[in-house]
């Protein structure tokens, strides 16, 4: 393990590849061997800035990381790319296809782009992203983008994960407007409105100031930072700077109120309670004997012989009897 | 119809149900890959209510179903044209020049990939391409060599170039003006046929805008300058060579035309003053019947659109085609077979009133063909023409009724999707969007699946295998020889030229090309006679335009669906399954395009099949170099790599890539298979190489999943 850890560190590619095999491995004694890494791992944080992008199917969250990785790589940043992939298909399979529209940054010595099917994970995070970033912060890379699986109640998940959390959408139709309710803007940092360019042009400049009126509205009695929207072309790679500018100001400004480590902390508290509900709800799910206890009961309040609330009592009294 | 016809046809359908025991003659029609219904029998009945089909109508006038011409091959039988070119211009030189004695009566020029995508020779991402599946061209002076010694104002001459078809085209131009010929007097045929390229032949190398630009500023130049000169071959071979089926062939290749003659209006010229020169190029695969309705379908339905746009010269409202019979058709295994098949698809070629045809070797599936394979390929046309009798009767199909309805049929099922995509704004916009390039992939996998589950036979591959596989000779280039050869004449070429006028031209090109102003052609004519290279002008372009990467989406599920209870399937599956409870993940694969190859069929669909099955598949763009694909192979960590590659590049290729794996890191353990066109005197230089396995043209994707699954789990035990 240590060898491991110390090829991490030292940016071995294959070391990195292997660790992120093993956080995200389903088998038990690769899940043992993954915390002790992690573990050791933390104790030699990088300093690397974690990006997390959500946003609808087909809005360019590939393409806009691209063009934008493309853009930060010049500057001499190394980049590492945690890609969700949605396309697990009916019989668990799936084609990773994120990556060719990642090619420019893919070839790059100076990058890391791993995909990682999401079959159907709710929240649009596979088992081990949060791990995998903690890998490539102790690698030394300065940015780490997450990619996630589309929208819905993904966000908190996602944004759980990362400094910085980004919603790219593109020029609407203004449906996705009505999705923006006031809790949206808590945990998104910044709007991305891709797509603005040729046709398209007017309607993204138009869904952009939607979007800036929106914020303002919910935001208006908050110290918060207020969200950004920020108007880019992934295609022609237009508003990359903007965007730079922007993550900057966000890490800047978290980190002068402290906002940056109290974040963190509380996403460590928020993954704990997840961890700990994860695994009880594991165990539920192994414990043969309740299982059979729910199917029978099941089958007692149809037939009218318990109530509901009786029977869940039982159960649950049961299972922590058991424990 | 009368009453005693009525009765007669339902004696034949009372005979029929009985002789076959069905209830109905519905229960016997077949359904085609285009879903059209092919029935036992067709009767004057079928002959009626047409809505683009005229039956009464006859060669050589409305709507041209019969034919452009009145006399058709009484007077002039069709061009045979055989595609070809490897290695170098003097190599092919002497090949076009024994050729030609041999019979053929037109050139074809293929060239090889680098110059397809704008690369010169030297360039280091062509290193396993040079002159490999096409003859490499990088200087106006190899393209005097290429056609020394052949008149070019004699000899009609069709170029396949679309992505650096500037530089290529104004090569041939200047040669002909080297030669002493002016440019009005070449006749020929150069492809610039941009948007099929987006969709499946994958020599693109500018965004589809500024190519559609370029298709019409050559459209523009050649209607003023070279009336002999056909602009464009607007193509469906590839279409269907990829795995779309005749309707889609068709209609997409129709809606391709309308979107170039917008593009020829967009430049101002009058419909009539580009029309008569467009062209069109066809593939004619092993269904005979529909392959000579499509033909006669794709006239009708020109002469239509044509009028439609305001055209009044008969010349415009044509369609005059090249043919070429279908590859794909064709297999590695019992390759003699290959020489049947091209016969009946040649015939059908001719029955559908092509203009000119190419028939394909009988080696098609192993290597580029040999001087052998070549001549029979030629002479199963002379043969057709010379000895068979069928050049003395103007389309002797017409009236048959099955034919005249399943003219009609084609009509009416191309025209539907042709409207379709006119809804969607045309052509350009659907290609940007990728449609036609799924529904194109959706085709080939079920084609795939039909065979793969015996539900298609393809002797000699599913059926009545040959136990005693002949032995055959390939032709083998080279490469590194070639490469060499062709930086040797390149440098000498550059150290002979005023580089300060080559400046000059190639600044022009960029600056037209930025601002939008002037004609390209014309610009690049002049780098080339500055003995500017392909590279370089490739690069001018580029710099004003950039490149264009594509992406990819791929079909899931198609595969899947048609084994839904096969027992192999699922026995495959489980053993999935099982690999994924003992080792915490699937079984991950890369599959990877190297070099500039863009065969991408075999891969996408073996791709979306293996997903299917339940494989985690990496999928790489197109065009990778073998560091780009250990990287990936090695940040994903995958069990393995899957190499697709078809265009002989594999020996030099696959090397480097297990070099570049042991760079990134010396222990792995990555499994490396190759699948594609490998002649089998290859195969041991790979399995030295370190290659797992080797799967062929007409492996069926069900035994190769097998094959891997089982690799990876004795690997990784
Ligand atoms: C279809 C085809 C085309 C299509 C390609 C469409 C597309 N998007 O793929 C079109 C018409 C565009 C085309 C063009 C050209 N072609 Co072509 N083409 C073929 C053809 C006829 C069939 C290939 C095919 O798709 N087969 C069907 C698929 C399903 O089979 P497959 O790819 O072999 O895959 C199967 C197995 O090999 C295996 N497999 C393959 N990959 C993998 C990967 C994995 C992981 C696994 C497990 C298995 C596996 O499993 C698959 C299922 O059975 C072959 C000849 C032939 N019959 O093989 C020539 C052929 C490959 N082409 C050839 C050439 C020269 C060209 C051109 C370069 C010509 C030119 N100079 O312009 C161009 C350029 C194309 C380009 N951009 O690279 C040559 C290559 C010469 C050589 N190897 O020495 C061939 C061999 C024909 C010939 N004899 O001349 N072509
Ligand atoms: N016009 C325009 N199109 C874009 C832009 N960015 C992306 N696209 C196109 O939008 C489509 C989807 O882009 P992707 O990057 O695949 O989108 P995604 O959000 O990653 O999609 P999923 O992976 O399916 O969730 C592609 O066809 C892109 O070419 C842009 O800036 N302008």
């Amino acid at each position: 393990m240590t060898d491991l850890k110390n090829r991490i560190i030292a940016g071995e590619r294959a070391a990195i590849a292997k660790a992120i095999t093993l956080v995200e491995s389903s088998r038990e004694e690769d899940i043992d061997r993954s915390h002790l890494l992690i573990s050791e791992l933390i104790k030699s944080p990088g300093h690397a800035v974690r990006v997390g992008f959500s946003g609808p199917p087909g809005v360019g969250k590939s393409t806009f990381i691209e063009s934008f990785g493309s853009f930060i790589i010049k500057k001499n940043f190394k980049l590492g790319v945690l890609a969700i992939d949605p396309s697990s298909n009916f019989t668990g399979g799936s084609i990773l296809g994120d990556k060719t529209r990642m090619s420019e940054i893919s070839k790059n010595e100076n990058t890391f782009i791993r995909s990682t099917p999401s079959r159907g994970s709710l929240g649009g995070i596979a088992t081990g992203t949060r791990e995998a970033a903690i890998i490539l912060d102790a690698a030394g890379y300065d940015y780490i983008f997450i990619e996630t699986v589309g929208v819905g109640q993904s966000e908190i998940t996602a944004a759980n994960l990362v400094d910085i959390f980004t919603l790219i959408v593109g020029p609407g139709s203004g449906d996705e407007l009505q999705g923006i309710k006031k809790g949206i803007t808590e945990y998104a940092d910044i709007f991305i409105v891709n797509k603005h360019d040729g046709d398209l042009a007017s309607q993204a400049s138009r869904t952009a100031s939607d979007y800036k009126s929106a914020i303002s509205f919910y935001n208006k009695d908050s110290d918060d930072l207020e969200t950004q929207v920020v108007l880019v072309s992934s295609i022609e790679g237009k508003g990359m700077n903007e965007v730079l500018n922007a993550y900057n100001n966000i890490i800047e400004t978290n980190k002068k109120t402290n906002q940056f480590e109290i974040r963190r902390e509380q996403q460590l508290a928020y993954w704990l309670e997840e961890e700990v509900r994860n695994k009880i709800l594991l165990e539920l799910s192994n414990e043969k004997g309740i299982n059979s206890l729910i199917k029978s009961e099941i089958q007692r309040i149809i037939s009218g012989d318990t109530g509901f609330y009786t029977a869940s009592k039982g159960i649950i009294e049961q299972f922590l009897g058991k424990k | 119809m009368t009453k005693n016809k009525n009765k007669s046809l339902n004696n034949w359908k009372d005979k029929f149900t009985k002789e076959v025991k069905v209830d109905s003659v519905e229960d016997f029609f077949y359904s085609t890959d285009e879903e059209i219904n092919i029935k036992p029998l067709y009767t004057e009945a079928d002959l009626l209510d047409y809505k683009f089909n005229d039956i009464s109508s006859l060669p050589g006038e409305w709507p041209y179903t019969r034919g452009p011409k009145a006399s058709m091959y009484t007077n002039r039988p069709w061009t045979v044209r055989q595609y070809a070119g490897f290695s170098t211009a003097e190599e092919s030189n002497k090949f076009y020049k024994k050729n030609l004695e041999a019979g053929q009566m037109g050139l074809s020029v293929a060239f090889d990939l680098p110059t397809h995508r704008g690369y010169d020779s030297d360039d280091e991402l062509v290193v396993g391409d040079v002159g490999k599946a096409g003859v490499a061209i990088d200087t106006v002076e190899d393209m005097k060599v290429l056609f020394n010694e052949i008149p070019l104002d004699k000899m009609s001459v069709s170029m396949t170039m679309n992505g650096a078809v500037l530089p290529i085209l104004a090569a041939f131009i200047v040669a002909g003006e080297e030669q002493g010929f002016d440019k009005k007097v070449l006749s020929g045929t150069i492809q610039n046929d941009i948007l099929k390229e987006f969709m499946v032949r994958n020599t693109y190398i500018y965004p589809p805008e500024p190519s559609m630009k370029i298709v019409g500023d050559i459209i523009e130049y050649t209607a003023k300058e070279m009336p002999k000169f056909n602009s464009i071959s607007i193509s469906g071979y590839h279409m269907q060579e990829a795995g779309a089926n005749n309707v889609q062939e068709l209609a997409f290749t129709l809606a391709d035309g309308m979107e170039y003659v917008r593009a020829a209006l967009s430049k101002g010229l009058a419909v009539d003053d580009f029309a008569p020169r467009l062209s069109f190029f066809f593939a004619i695969g092993t269904d005979f019947f529909m392959e000579i309705a499509k033909l006669r379908a794709a006239r009708t339905l020109w002469a239509k659109i044509m009028k439609d746009f305001g055209a009044e010269n008969e010349k415009s409202l044509t369609l005059r085609t090249h043919c070429q019979t279908s590859g794909v058709s064709l297999t590695q295994k019992d390759p003699y077979n290959n020489i049947v098949r091209t016969s009946y698809e040649a015939l059908s070629a001719v029955l559908g009133g092509t203009q000119s045809l190419h028939t394909n070797s009988f080696d098609e599936a192993i290597a580029l063909p040999t001087e052998f394979s070549s001549r029979i390929a030629r002479n199963t046309q002379l043969i057709l023409q010379n000895e068979t009798g069928i050049t003395n009767t103007v389309d002797p199909l017409a009236g048959s009724y099955f034919v005249e309805k399943l003219t009609e049929d084609m009509c009416a099922a191309a025209w539907k999707i042709i409207k379709e995509v006119e809804e969607l704004g045309g052509m350009t916009k659907a290609v940007a969007a990728g449609i036609p390039k799924l529904k194109i992939e959706e085709s080939a996998t079920q084609k795939q699946a039909k065979v793969d589950s015996g539900k298609r036979v393809v002797v000699g591959v599913n059926k009545f295998k040959n136990p005693n596989e002949p032995k055959i000779d390939v032709l083998v280039i080279d490469n590194e020889k070639v490469r060499e050869d062709q930086i040797r004449k390149m440098n000498l070429v550059k150290s002979n030229r005023d580089s300060k006028l080559l400046e000059a031209c190639l600044d022009n090109i960029t600056n037209s090309a930025k601002n939008n102003e002037g004609n390209l052609l014309a610009l690049t004519i002049e780098a080339i006679r500055a003995r500017g290279t392909v590279g370089e002008v490739s690069k001018a372009l580029e710099n004003a335009f950039g490149r264009h990467y594509a992406t990819n989406v791929g079909v899931s599920g198609v595969y899947g669906k048609f084994f839904e209870k096969d027992d192999k399937f699922m026995d495959i599956q489980k053993k999935i399954n099982l690999f994924e409870k003992e080792k915490g993940r699937r079984p991950r694969v890369l599959i990877v395009k190297m070099g500039q190859d863009g065969h991408d069929r075999g891969a996408k669909i073996v791709a979306t099949s293996f997903a299917d099955l339940g494989f985690d598949i990496d999928m790489g763009p197109l065009f990778q170099t073998s560091k780009d694909v250990a990287k990936d192979a090695i940040e994903n960590d995958v069990h393995a790599i899957g190499v697709s590659t078809l265009a002989a590049g594999h020996k030099t290729l696959v090397p480097a890539l297990m070099q570049s794996l042991k760079e990134l890191d010396k222990d792995n353990k990555i499994i490396v298979f190759v699948g594609g066109v490998i002649p089998e005197q290859d195969y041991q230089f790979l399995y030295d190489n370190n290659v797992s396995a080797i799967f062929g043209p007409g492996t069926s994707i069900l035994d190769s999943a097998e094959e891997v699954i089982k690799l990876i789990s004795e690997k990784n035990n």
